[in-house]
């Protein structure tokens, strides 16, 4: 009831003191729900023929850029890191060692070293072949003995055994990992603050 | 033709006959090849290091000069005109300014302060056998002291397998009770690389003939055998040879040696 009465003064109020107040009040009661977007407008119907203008014309240009890309398919596009500095190609002749051209002994000297290399490598290589047959050998006896053995520890055997993947190997070094050793990681500025308790 | 058949079906028949009739019975065992990668490149040989000079002088005659090649050639040519007097000496300038050269001698000092690691550690010098830490450049494999029969050898370490093991589960469990838990290994597989068969002498078999070992390979991640193992060496292959006493076992391993 009491609510009733304030409206009704408010009403009163309202009408008394004017047109400001009045829409105010009008502003914050709504009895109809509030509608945060409006009715989709009527969408416009074009010419057709201006449709396939338009569409045309994007034909167009993508053939022309299609035909510009065909023309230039020969040029790579540049890479940046690839490129070779321009002060270098510049400072070339600067750059060049200015060495006596090598003499026929040292020539004929670095052939002969050349063909002993090559045939050191292949000796290398032929012993690192028959050292891998060697050792394909040396599993299939011990397979072929495990078969006859007992097939159930055979099938066991030739499995594969999936922790070895990833595997991780670290290969020989130079000189051998120094122990203990703390590597200088750059010069190292401690930033966070100090509190001192007073 | 006939008849024939009838001679080799005979002979097929009496040849599994003999088989049915005295099967023999051979005990199992792992055995396993543990070694300690080297950790270090291999030195060169004569021909090789003649070689990479080689390709160092070919790369310099190849190459062009750097930045601080040309720095240096500047400074000569300025040290020069100054002697002459062509050139005033910028007295604020010259303290200040370091020359190509001088830079050189600084990075040459810093690098002599840095110690490399040696490629020959104490170890090797002390000639302990037990360590790992040394023969850096070879591969090192683990021999173990083992009891067979009645005498003691020096033999990679093997074991009987047990009911229900396969031979790779074998491999690892003897490993453990021989090395402890200490010695962390990787198994190349589940395949045995090698094999190896020896007769027990007569008058020790019971029901077994013999054992066949079937040995895998393993390589060391890290840890060291456990000290409650008698005696163990770590040995390269050919001290590895001069180490195993019997003929045929010492064959037998070579096979699977690299």
């Amino acid at each position: 009831m009491s609510l009733l009465a304030a409206f009704a003064r408010l009403g009163i109020q309202g009408s008394r003191s004017g047109g400001v107040a009045g829409a105010a009040v009008a502003r914050c009661l709504h009895i109809s729900p509030v509608l945060c977007a409006e009715p989709l407008k009527k969408k416009k119907k074009l010419d057709p023929q201006i449709i396939k203008q338009r569409e045309d014309r994007k034909k167009k240009k993508i053939e022309k850029q299609i035909r510009r890309l065909e023309k230039n398919a020969r040029q790579l596009k540049p890479v940046e890191e690839l490129e070779v500095p321009l002060e270098l190609i510049d400072e070339k002749d600067k750059r060049q060692r200015k060495l006596t051209p090598l003499g026929n002994a040292e020539l004929e000297e670095r052939a002969l070293l050349k063909k002993q290399w090559a045939h050191f490598k292949h000796e290398e290589r032929v012993a690192d072949f028959q050292i891998i047959d060697r050792l394909v050998q040396a599993q299939n006896k011990a397979l072929a003995e495990l078969r006859s053995e007992s097939e159930e520890l055979y099938q066991a055997a030739i499995e594969v055994d999936p922790q070895l993947l990833p595997v991780a190997v670290k290969g020989p070094v130079a000189t051998p990992p120094i122990k203990n050793y703390d590597s200088p990681d750059g010069d190292y500025v401690h930033q966070s603050m100090k509190w001192e308790v007073k | 033709m006939w008849r024939r058949f009838v001679q080799l079906g005979a002979r097929e028949l009496s040849r599994t006959q003999s088989t049915i009739a005295a099967p023999e019975k051979w005990d199992l065992y792992a055995g396993v090849l543990v070694e300690r990668l080297p950790v270090i490149s291999k030195s060169l040989n004569p021909l090789e290091k003649q070689f990479q000079d080689l390709l160092w002088r070919v790369e310099y005659e190849n190459s062009l000069k750097s930045d601080f090649e040309l720095k240096h050639e500047r400074d000569l040519v300025q040290a020069e005109l100054i002697k002459k007097g062509k050139m005033q000496v910028d007295l604020e300038d010259s303290g200040a300014k370091q020359t190509a050269q001088d830079l050189k001698d600084a990075y040459v000092e810093e690098l002599k302060k840095f110690q490399l690691g040696s490629r020959t550690t104490a170890d090797d010098k002390a000639n302990r056998t037990s360590s790992t830490d040394r023969c850096l450049e070879d591969t090192l494999y683990l021999l173990v002291q083992q009891k067979l029969g009645q005498q003691q050898h020096l033999i990679l370490p093997q074991g009987k397998r047990l009911e229900g093991e396969s031979m790779r589960q074998t491999a690892e469990r003897v490993l453990r009770e021989q090395c402890g838990q200490d010695l962390q290994v990787l198994f190349y597989g589940n395949a045995p690389v090698g094999f190896h068969k020896y007769k027990y002498p007569s008058n020790q078999r019971t029901e077994s003939v013999g054992a066949k070992v079937f040995f895998y390979r393993a390589s060391v991640r890290s840890g060291q055998v456990s000290e409650k193992q008698a005696k163990f060496e770590w040995l390269p292959k050919e001290a590895l040879n001069g180490k195993l006493t019997n003929a045929s076992y010492s064959e037998s391993i070579n096979k699977f040696l690299l």
